[in-house]
């Protein structure tokens, strides 16, 4: 199929690609990047995914859905699929959501207002089936359908024409990981309707009642950081010989003692890393450990199992999975009696601990959680540790990670961080709680299976490469170097995919790094540049 | 039809609405606590709201009283219920239609007010100086609210047969809707055009009031009167309550971030939402249709 992808069309051409992608269609980039033929082409699909998964929806598969064995296991799936919306609207068993989700169920005037807030939409070339209203009609015709009494009689007239069949629902499963949870529509609702919530809730159906979620999320996600401590897979020794041999690779290159406390009982701090940082970016927690020390902070680094990795995949797709892992950080912090526990620089770990599981720990469980951002900011500016400025003397653009921007309202200290340190600072366009999201969101950023990785870097994260572009663009050639501040680990992940895919190091002279990195680079006891202008 | 039975389905009607408009209203105000959902910009936060920022940006935050900013508050409130700003920003296509659509309701609900306020002094024997005026007032603010409310319901008609972007998206039930407002604005303006608007209004409200059924009233006036009051009956089971669910979306979901205070209400609240059973059948979570929340999210897992 191509061409107008109507919202009942989902159920519909079973065995085909209800609305496959074309290069040509996605909104054009800037020059250097704008002729189709200098782009990647999009990988294709093995023979053995084909064969075995599902994709039927725009040609790309970032969940793979075995194909089920028969009919009879496909109204399986469904039946139970009926259950789970059912359940969905129970307040027994989702009183977590069920009042913002009843509000974007019922009052939705599909106005289409917060169409042109998505980045995806955008990017695509406004492709019908990346509409954020698109999905949520689905549901939302489904809902009235299945699960409202008559609604075999009244759907029609109050929501719209749906059929629910295996097609439709794997679609939809698929079509829930399209949408990066950004809320960027939800900004733009006029009634306040949020067609990320809607995604979100659809995505815990899924997991909660199918037991479907992506295994980078689920299975090499939440479950192995259960199981192990983190979702990298390392288990405590791993993580403490690897902090090691960072603190002893940066204190020789830096020529400064770089420590990191262990398991320190009563410290002031207990910083938690998404531990990803430590196997891709081990610049970014070395620097974290230079600033602390240098300001006097008494911190620490946990080895418990979890409490050293502040991942916590279970706030895309799953509440029960999200308060296991919030639960385990915040015994590690009372194990060791800190005062509170400070987030590293990883946009949904802020969100995951500092405010979605807020309401679920009660008692004294109740451990006061914050985020680097403003701690960085005060040491920065309370005359601690000299800094250079002019050691910063590059362009720098800084990106808004959704979870920590416009979800949480911290805003602020690093602008007034980089505002100080680097005297090229230049917002991107628009920025700060308008920005756009990079295209990684929603655990996005570590899923890479058959042919998703193209998606998310051509179609998910195209309008931010195009604005990151637009941010230098008055010293747009490689020759000038340019460094995109991203203060998140999974927003770090999508850009170096993305970087990478463009070329655009070599192109643009752009590189990407955190926050800290840029700090510890101004110092005037650092000596050599702490930057690197390479992609890693 | 007797008189008797029609104000005897007024009244039904009347009814119909107060019961629907009660009901879905404490049905949201009911709903259990749910998890933090806070969207920025927040404009109660006193010296960011504007920028968009919060409590969150300061270290130890919760040391720190928290300042908010109530005039801020209101003056967003006002920029979106007045002037649909966010419709002016993301859909200006719409708001050309949307906005008089909605200035037109504004006008009528006032309308409504005053011809309440002309019928219950009229009732009470009540005269002062300023009657004409007021009757002249609310015979103009009438005129506008129909005028304004219609072009708006014509062009939000039109927009939504043929707007490949609405068009999928519009259901049967919404153009229903806005052809049954679209009635009420053409038969308030024919009762404004054609005779004594407030008289005759306020003459079918007395006699609402009163129960006499012997009031007549100028045909067009008496449909006026019964479209309205079909529509009032009809409004609370449509999304177009989303005046009411408005309050509780922005008040109750984007703006609430108030962090759970140990030995507080709403942590009781949640402890009780906690220690219900769940029946999630995802095979990770084990639930059994017994075990609570709690149980399952504390369950020691791969381990």
């Amino acid at each position: 199929m191509s061409g107008t992808v109507l919202v009942s069309d989902i159920s519909k051409h079973e065995g085909e690609v209800l609305s496959p992608m074309r290069l040509q269609e996605l909104v054009p980039l800037p020059a250097p990047y704008d002729r189709l033929e200098d782009q990647p082409a999009w990988k294709e699909l093995g023979a053995a995914a084909r064969e075995n998964l599902v994709c039927n929806l725009d040609g790309f598969v970032a969940t793979s859905l075995p194909k089920p064995k028969d009919a009879a296991e496909e109204q399986a799936y469904v039946d139970r699929f009926v259950e789970g919306l059912r359940k969905l609207l129970e307040k027994e068993n989702n009183w977590t959501f069920l009042e913002p989700l009843l509000l974007s169920l019922e009052y939705c005037v599909k106005c289409q207002t917060c169409n042109e807030a998505c980045p995806v939409y955008m990017g695509s070339g406004e492709q019908d089936i990346y509409r954020p209203t698109y999905r949520s009609e689905v549901w939302r015709r489904l809902v009235a359908k299945y699960v409202r009494p008559g609604g075999k009689l009244l759907s029609r007239f109050t929501e719209g024409p749906i059929d629910l069949n295996f097609t439709a629902l794997s679609r939809l499963y698929e079509l829930c990981y399209r949408c990066t949870l950004c809320r960027r529509c939800a900004q733009a609702c006029p009634i306040g309707i949020d067609n990320g919530l809607i995604t979100h809730e659809l995505r815990k159906v899924f997991s909660q009642e199918l037991g479907w979620a992506p295994r980078e999320l689920h299975e090499k996600g939440t479950v192995l950081q259960l199981a192990v401590g983190s979702s990298t897979g390392m288990v405590p020794q791993v993580v403490k010989d690897n902090i090691e041999f960072i603190d002893e690779d940066t204190s020789e290159e830096t020529g400064l003692t770089v420590e990191s406390p262990w398991d320190k009982e009563g410290a002031d701090v207990l910083l938690i890393h998404n531990a990803g940082e430590i196997l891709a970016w081990p610049e970014n927690p070395a620097a974290f450990a230079i600033i602390l020390n240098a300001a006097g902070i008494e911190w620490t680094l946990a080895s418990d199992a979890v409490g050293y990795d502040g991942v916590n995949y279970g706030l895309f797709y799953d509440d029960f999975q999200l308060a296991r892992i919030a639960l385990r950080h915040v015994q590690t912090a009372k194990k060791l009696k800190v005062r509170k526990i400070v987030m590293g620089e990883c946009g949904h770990q802020h969100k995951a601990l500092m405010t979605i599981a807020d309401r679920v720990l009660t008692g004294d469980l109740r451990v006061p959680r914050e985020s680097c951002l403003p701690l960085l900011e005060q040491i920065v500016f309370s005359g601690k540790i000299e800094f250079d400025p002019s050691k910063n003397d590059f362009p720098v653009t800084l990106h808004d990670p959704c979870n920590i921007v416009r979800n949480l309202g911290i805003v602020e200290p690093q602008r007034r961080i980089l505002r100080y340190l680097c005297p090229q600072f230049r917002e991107m366009t628009p920025h700060g709680v308008d920005n756009y999201c990079c295209g990684g969101g929603s655990g996005f950023a570590v899923m890479s299976g058959n042919n998703f990785t193209d998606w998310r870097v051509s179609i998910g994260g195209r309008i931010k490469f195009k604005q990151i572009l637009d941010a230098f663009a008055d010293q747009p050639g490689p020759e000038v170097k340019k460094y995109l501040c991203a203060p998140c680990s999974n927003c770090k992940g999508q850009f170096r995919d993305m970087l990478q895919y463009y070329g655009a190091l070599d192109r643009s002279g752009i590189t990407y790094g955190g926050l800290v990195e840029l700090i510890v680079n101004a110092m005037v006891d650092v000596k050599e540049p702490y930057i690197k202008w390479e992609m890693h | 039809m007797s008189g008797a039975l029609l104000l005897t389905i007024a009244y039904v009607l009347l009814a119909v609405f107060a019961v629907g408009f009660v009901a879905r209203s404490v049905r949201l105000a009911r709903l259990p606590v749910h998890l933090r959902w806070e969207l920025a910009p927040i404009p109660h936060e006193k010296g960011k709201g504007h920028y968009g920022g919060s409590y969150l940006e300061e270290v130890d935050w919760w040391t720190k009283p928290r300042e908010r900013s109530l005039a801020a508050e209101l003056r967003y409130m006002l920029l979106e219920i007045v002037f649909l700003k966010a419709v002016w920003e993301h859909n200006r296509r719409l708001w050309w239609f949307s906005f008089p659509f909605h200035v037109g309701l504004y006008l009528l609900v006032g309308t409504a007010f005053l011809l309440l306020a002309v019928t219950a002094g009229g009732l009470a024997g009540l005269g002062f100086a300023g009657a004409s005026a007021l009757r002249n007032a609310t015979v103009g603010i009438a005129w506008a609210g129909y005028a304004f409310g219609g072009i708006g319901a014509v062009g939000l008609l039109t927009a939504r047969l043929s707007d490949r972007r609405l068009r999928d998206f519009t259901t049967p039930a919404a153009l229903f809707n806005l052809v049954v407002l679209l009635a009420v604005f053409a038969t308030g303006l024919g009762a404004v055009a054609t005779g004594d608007y407030v008289g005759s209004l306020t003459g079918l409200l007395g006699a609402l009031a009163t129960g006499h059924a012997g009031v007549t009233a100028p045909a067009v006036a008496a449909a006026h009167m019964g479209v309205g009051l079909l529509f009032l009956a009809y409004l609370p089971f449509t999304p177009m309550m989303h005046f009411v669910a408005k309050y509780f979306t922005y008040h109750e979901v984007r703006w609430n971030d108030t962090p759970m205070i140990r030995g507080s209400r709403m942590e009781r609240e949640v402890e009780r939402l906690l220690a219900q059973p769940v029946s999630w059948a995802g095979p990770h979570l084990g639930a059994d249709g017994k075990k609570t929340w709690v149980d399952i999210a504390t369950q020691e897992v791969g381990k």
